[in-house]
C-alpha cells in the first residue's frame, strides 16, 4: 500500500533538483537555460546544435519556454504561455536509453510499478528547426509528462550518430506527483510558496499583451530586422549570434500569430523563412568545427 | 518436420508499424519456402505484442532437395586464368566441366548433382536478407548503429527445430534468448519451443497473440456494459489500436465530472476516443454518459491508474468548457466580417469572399428547391464563422458541426443550425447524406464553389494525388443528388458560379472549366454507380449522352435496368433491340447509307411490318405520356413488350428485299425502332449475353 507517511510530497523546485541529480550522476553536463525566448528545450543550441556532429555529447538543463498563443490570462487551470521543460540530450543515444529514462521517473515520484506508462507513437517534427524525429509521447496513466524523441534529422541535416532527446514537461508532472488539478496550485517549495505566487499575474500580463496589445507593424518591421541581422551575421561567418537572431524572430513570428496577425497563406513563407536561417547557421556550425 | 519460431524484440512499435511488419514479413518467409520449395504446415502465422513481433511455422521439413543446375563458365576462347578462376571458385577438377553451345557462342558448364540440403542452413544464410526486404513506411536509425528499423530493434531470438538459428543482422546476433520484460531489456531467458514461450508469457501475464489480447479487451467491455446497462458501441478502429498498445490489458471504467455533459457530444467523444485512446459510452438510449471505459496495462492495485485516467479526461474537458463557453456567447453574425482575415485558398479570395459567393448560389438553390430564401441565405452567412472561434481550432475535424451548436445556442432556427452542422457532409462515400433541404442546398453550394474555384485555377486532381480532396467533394455532390432524388440545372449553377467569382475579380476560363469539371464529374458517377454494384455496360451505356443536370435520371435509368437485365423482361427487351440494331448497324456500314426512322406504311408488304409499325406508334405514345414520365421500370416493361411483334417480323420478314427501295424502308423501320429505345437510353454498348445465332 502507498501511506501518506511514505509517500513524500515533491515540490516543483525538487523535482528540477532530483532531475539534475539523476542525469548528472549518469554523466550529463548539467547546462542552464538559454537567455533567448523560445518555444521549447530543443531550441537551446545545446540540443540545436549539439545533435549535429559526429561528436559525443551530454546534456540536461531546464529551459522555460514561451508559446505566446497558449495563453489563457492564467484562467485556465492547464494552460500557461510560459512554462518550464527538463531537457536531456545525449549523443549516440545509448542501448540503454529507455530504462535510464523509466528510473528517472522514480527520483521524480512517479513508480512505475504502480502507474501505467505508455509509449504512444508520435513522430516529431519542427518545421522551424527543419527537424524531425521519431519517438513517442511518454503517458502516465493516460497523461503526457514527456517526449521520447531519437533525433533523424535537424537543421535540413541528417543526424549520425542518432541523438536521444527527452523533454520532461515539469508542470504536467508536478500536477500529476502533487494530485493538482490546477497548475497554479503546485507546491514550489517546502515553505509553501505556489506556482500562483510568482506566475499568476506573469500569465494574466503577457495575455493581454500577446492577444492583444502586441505592436503589429513594430513586430513585422522586428521580424525583418532580425533576419536582416541574422543574415549579415552568417556571412560573417558568425553562426552563434546568428542563430540568436533567428531564435528571436521565432518568437516575433509566434507573437504576431497569436495576435492573429498571420495569415494561413502566410503561415508557411515566415515558417519557411526561419527555417532557411537556422539551416544556414547548422551547415555553418558544422563547417566551423572542421 | 520442424518448427521455426522468430521473435524481433523492438522498442515499443507504433500499431500501424506492426500490423505492416507482421503481415509483409509473414509473406516474405512464405514466399521464401515456397519459392525454395520447402514444406510446411499451411498454419502458420504472426502475432505481436508492442515490443515483438513474433512468426511462426510449423512441420517444416529439415532437409529438401536442391535440384540439379547448369552454372555457365567463361567462354571456350577465353583465356587460361578465367577457366582457372571458374574452376576454383566452385572448387571442382576440369573434369567435371562441359562445353556447350548456346546463342551467344560456346561456353564451359558445370553441372550441380542434386543434393540434399539442410533448411536450418538454407534459412541461416537467408534470414538477414529476408530481413532487410521489409519494407517501413517510416523507419529509423539509433545510435552508432546503421540499421533502419520500425523502432530500435534490440533482440533476435530465432528458433528452428529446438536450437538457435544463428545468423548476423547488422550490429544483431541471433540467439535463443529475448528479454522477458519490455521495460529493462536486462533480463534474458532461453526458450526451447513456441509453446514454453507462449505459456512463460502467459503466466507472467502478458497475452502475445494480439487475436487473444482483442478478445480479452472485447469480453471484458462487454460484461461491464451488461451488468451496467450500457448501450456498447465499440469503435472497431480504436480497439484494434489499443490491443497494439498493451500486452497485459484490464478494462476499468472511470467516470468524469457529470457537468461537461453540457459540452458538445461530439467533443466529449472526440477528446475521450481520439486525445487519450478511451473508450466512450452511452445509454440504451444514446445519450452519452459520464463513464468512459479505459484499458490498462498494469493491475491497478491502489486505483492511482484510474484516477490518473480520470483526472486528465476532466483537464482535457475544462479546456474544452473554457472555450465552448466563450465561443458560444460570441455572436457569429458580429464575426462574419472577420472571416475577412481568414484565406480560404490563394488565388480563391479569403472566406468572407467565399461566404458571399456561397450566399448568391444559395439564393439560386432556394429557387430551385422552394425553401425560404431568407433562411438559406442567414445559414450561408454563418456557415464559415466557426473556423474563427477556438473550439474549432482545438477541434477542426468538427468544423461545421460545431458551428451549428453555436447557431442552436443563439437562438437561430433549427433549419439554419442544422444546415450549419451538415453542410460538409457527405464527406465521402461511406458518409451520411443530409436529408433535409436547406442542408442539401447549403452543402452544394459549397462543394459546387470549391470544385468550380479549384477547377478554375487548373488545380486538378492526378491519378495518384487529390491534395484539395477534389474527388471527395465531387463524390459528396453526386450523393446530395441522387439520395435525394433532385435534379439541379448543375450546368447553369456552374456558369453562375464562374460568374460569382468573376465579380470578385477571379477570372476563369469558363469553358474549360465546364468541360474539365463535366469530366471529372462524369468520372465520379461511374465510381459512384459502379459501388453500387451496377453492370459497367450498363454504366457506360447510361454515361453516352451525358447530361450534367440529368445526374439523378441517369442514374436511376441506370439502375432501374440493372436491376431488371438478367430477368425475363430484360432479356427481351434487350433481344429486341440488338436484333434491330445488329442488322441495321452490318447495313449502314455495308451501304454507307443513314437511316432516320421514318418508314413509310405504304412500302409496307405484310401485315408484320405493319404490326411492328403500329405498335412502335403505341410504344411512343404511351412513351410521352405523363404518367409514364418517371416511371422507369414501365418505361422497360413497355419495350420489352414489343417481343411478339419483333419476333414475328424477324421469323416471316426478309429484311434484304431484292427491291431496293422495300429494302431500304424495312431497315428505317428497324431504325425507328432503335430510335424508340433511345428515349430511355442509348443501348448499344449492352452486352446481350445470349445472342441468338443466325438472326
Amino acid at each position: 500500500m502507498v501511506s501518506k507517511k511514505t509517500k513524500k510530497l515533491i515540490t516543483f523546485q525538487e523535482t528540477i533538483f532530483n532531475l539534475q541529480n539523476y542525469w548528472s550522476n549518469h554523466g550529463c553536463l548539467i547546462l542552464q537555460p538559454y537567455d533567448v525566448e523560445v518555444g521549447a528545450g530543443t531550441f537551446h543550441p545545446a540540443t540545436t546544435l549539439r545533435s549535429l556532429g559526429p561528436e559525443k555529447w551530454k546534456a540536461a538543463y531546464v529551459q522555460p519556454s514561451r508559446r505566446p498563443s497558449d495563453g489563457r490570462y492564467g484562467e485556465n487551470p492547464n494552460r500557461l504561455q510560459h512554462y518550464y521543460q527538463f531537457q536531456v540530450l545525449i549523443k549516440p543515444s545509448p542501448e540503454n536509453i529507455k530504462k535510464l529514462f523509466l528510473d528517472s521517473l522514480s527520483s521524480i515520484g512517479i513508480d512505475k510499478n504502480v502507474h501505467d506508462i505508455r509509449f504512444i507513437e508520435d513522430d516529431w517534427e519542427s518545421p522551424t528547426l527543419g527537424a524531425a524525429g521519431l519517438g513517442w509521447e511518454v503517458w502516465c496513466d493516460g497523461m503526457e509528462i514527456t517526449q521520447f524523441t531519437y533525433f533523424q534529422q535537424m537543421a535540413g541535416v541528417q543526424c549520425s550518430p542518432v541523438s536521444v532527446e527527452l523533454t520532461y514537461g515539469l508542470e504536467r508532472i508536478c500536477m500529476f506527483v502533487q494530485e493538482k488539478s490546477n497548475v497554479f496550485d503546485i507546491l514550489w517549495n517546502k515553505n509553501g510558496t505556489l506556482y500562483k505566487d510568482i506566475y499568476k499575474e506573469n500569465e494574466k500580463q503577457f495575455s493581454k499583451y500577446n492577444f492583444e496589445l502586441a505592436n503589429i507593424d513594430y513586430l513585422f518591421n522586428a521580424f525583418e530586422s532580425l533576419e536582416k541581422e541574422a543574415k549579415n551575421l552568417l556571412l560573417n561567418e558568425l553562426p552563434l549570434p546568428a542563430y540568436d537572431h533567428s531564435l528571436k524572430a521565432s518568437h516575433v513570428f509566434n507573437i504576431l500569430d497569436s495576435r492573429g496577425a498571420i495569415s494561413t497563406a502566410q503561415r508557411a513563407g515566415y515558417i519557411s523563412r526561419i527555417r532557411d536561417l537556422v539551416k544556414q547557421v547548422g551547415l555553418k556550425w558544422l563547417e566551423e568545427k572542421k | 518436420m520442424s518448427e521455426f519460431f522468430l521473435e524481433l524484440f523492438t522498442e515499443e512499435m507504433p500499431p500501424s508499424l506492426q500490423n505492416n511488419a507482421k503481415i509483409e514479413f509473414l509473406e516474405i518467409l512464405k514466399n521464401f519456402l515456397d519459392e525454395k520449395k520447402i514444406s510446411y504446415n499451411k498454419l502458420y502465422y504472426s502475432i505481436s505484442t508492442p515490443n515483438r513481433l513474433i512468426f511462426y511455422f510449423k512441420d517444416i521439413v529439415e532437409e529438401f532437395e536442391k535440384k540439379t543446375e547448369e552454372i555457365r563458365g567463361p567462354r571456350v576462347d577465353a583465356n587460361k586464368e578465367s577457366l582457372e578462376g571458374f574452376l576454383k571458385s566452385k572448387n571442382i577438377s576440369k573434369k567435371k566441366i562441359f562445353m556447350k553451345k548456346t546463342s551467344k557462342g560456346e561456353f564451359y558448364f558445370y553441372k550441380i548433382p542434386s543434393t540434399k540440403v539442410s533448411t536450418k542452413k538454407i534459412l541461416q544464410e537467408n534470414m538477414p536478407f529476408l530481413l532487410q526486404r521489409i519494407k517501413w513506411k517510416k523507419s529509423m536509425k539509433w545510435g552508432n548503429y546503421e540499421l533502419s528499423w520500425g523502432r530500435p530493434l534490440k533482440s533476435i531470438l530465432c528458433l528452428f527445430n529446438g536450437t538457435s538459428l544463428n545468423f548476423v543482422f547488422y550490429h544483431l546476433k541471433s540467439s535463443n534468448k529475448t528479454f522477458i520484460n519490455k521495460d529493462d531489456e536486462i533480463k534474458t531467458r532461453t526458450f526451447k519451443n513456441f509453446v514454453s514461450y507462449k505459456n512463460y508469457f502467459k503466466q507472467a501475464g502478458v497475452i502475445v497473440d494480439d487475436r487473444e489480447r482483442k478478445l480479452s479487451i472485447k469480453k471484458n467491455l462487454e460484461k461491464i456494459s451488461k451488468t451496467k446497462n450500457f448501450n456498447l458501441n465499440i469503435n472497431l478502429k480504436l480497439l484494434d489500436e489499443i490491443t497494439n498498445i498493451v500486452e497485459k490489458p484490464k478494462v476499468i471504467l472511470c467516470s468524469f465530472n457529470k457537468k461537461f455533459l453540457e459540452i458538445p457530444r461530439e467533443v466529449i467523444q472526440l477528446t475521450i476516443e481520439n486525445h487519450q485512446k478511451f473508450f466512450p459510452i452511452s445509454d440504451k438510449k444514446n445519450n452519452l454518459l459520464n463513464y468512459f471505459f479505459s484499458v490498462i496495462d498494469k493491475e491497478d492495485k491502489f486505483g492511482l491508474i484510474k484516477k490518473g485516467n480520470e483526472s486528465v479526461v476532466d483537464a482535457r474537458l475544462t479546456d474544452a468548457e473554457y472555450f465552448w463557453k466563450k465561443n458560444k456567447s460570441q455572436s457569429m453574425l458580429k464575426y462574419v466580417s472577420k472571416l475577412e482575415n481568414v484565406n480560404y485558398f490563394n488565388g480563391l479570395g479569403n472566406y468572407l469572399d467565399k461566404t458571399k459567393r456561397l450566399k448568391n448560389l444559395c439564393s439560386v438553390i432556394s429557387d430551385e428547391l422552394l425553401i425560404s430564401k431568407e433562411k438559406l441565405e442567414l445559414a450561408s452567412t454563418i456557415a464559415k464563422v466557426d473556423l474563427l472561434f477556438d473550439l474549432v481550432n482545438e477541434f477542426p475535424e468538427l468544423q461545421g458541426v460545431l458551428g451549428g451548436y453555436f447557431a442552436e445556442s443563439q437562438g437561430f432556427e433549427k433549419e439554419v443550425c442544422l444546415a450549419v452542422s451538415e453542410h460538409y457532409l457527405p464527406s465521402g462515400l461511406n458518409s451520411r447524406t443530409p436529408k433535409n433541404n436547406y442542408s442539401i442546398a447549403l452543402s452544394l453550394s459549397d462543394k459546387l464553389d470549391a470544385l468550380v474555384g479549384f477547377f478554375g485555377l487548373d488545380l486538378v486532381p492526378t491519378s495518384s494525388k487529390d491534395p484539395y480532396a477534389l474527388r471527395r467533394m465531387a463524390i459528396g455532390l453526386i450523393k446530395l443528388i441522387i439520395e435525394n432524388k433532385k435534379s439541379f440545372k448543375l450546368k447553369e449553377m456552374i456558369d453562375y458560379s464562374c460568374q460569382l467569382y468573376n465579380n470578385q475579380s477571379i477570372n476563369f476560363d469558363r469553358k474549360s472549366v465546364h468541360t474539365n469539371l463535366s469530366i471529372f464529374i462524369i468520372d465520379r458517377l461511374k465510381n459512384y454507380m459502379k459501388e453500387k454494384g451496377i453492370r459497367l455496360d450498363i454504366i457506360e451505356s447510361s454515361l453516352i449522352d451525358f447530361d450534367l443536370n440529368n445526374i439523378f435520371v441517369i442514374f436511376t435509368k441506370a439502375d432501374r435496368l440493372n436491376k431488371i437485365i438478367k430477368k425475363q423482361v430484360g432479356i427481351d427487351l434487350i433481344e429486341n433491340y440488338k436484333r434491330a440494331f445488329n442488322i441495321l448497324n452490318s447495313e449502314t456500314q455495308l451501304q454507307n447509307e443513314d437511316y432516320k426512322g421514318s418508314a413509310d406504311p405504304a412500302l409496307f408488304k405484310s401485315n408484320f411490318e405493319k404490326d411492328l409499325f403500329k405498335k412502335i406508334h403505341d410504344i411512343r405514345k404511351n412513351f410521352t405520356s405523363i404518367n409514364l414520365e418517371n416511371d422507369y421500370d414501365s418505361q422497360l416493361s413497355l419495350l420489352a413488350s414489343l417481343k411478339k411483334e419483333v419476333e414475328n417480323f424477324f421469323d416471316n420478314v426478309i429484311v434484304n428485299d431484292n427491291d431496293v427501295v422495300i429494302k431500304k424502308n424495312r431497315l428505317e423501320l428497324l431504325k425507328m425502332l432503335c430510335n424508340t429505345f433511345d428515349k430511355y437510353f442509348n443501348f448499344e454498348k449492352i452486352e446481350f449475353l445470349n445472342e441468338k445465332a443466325g438472326i
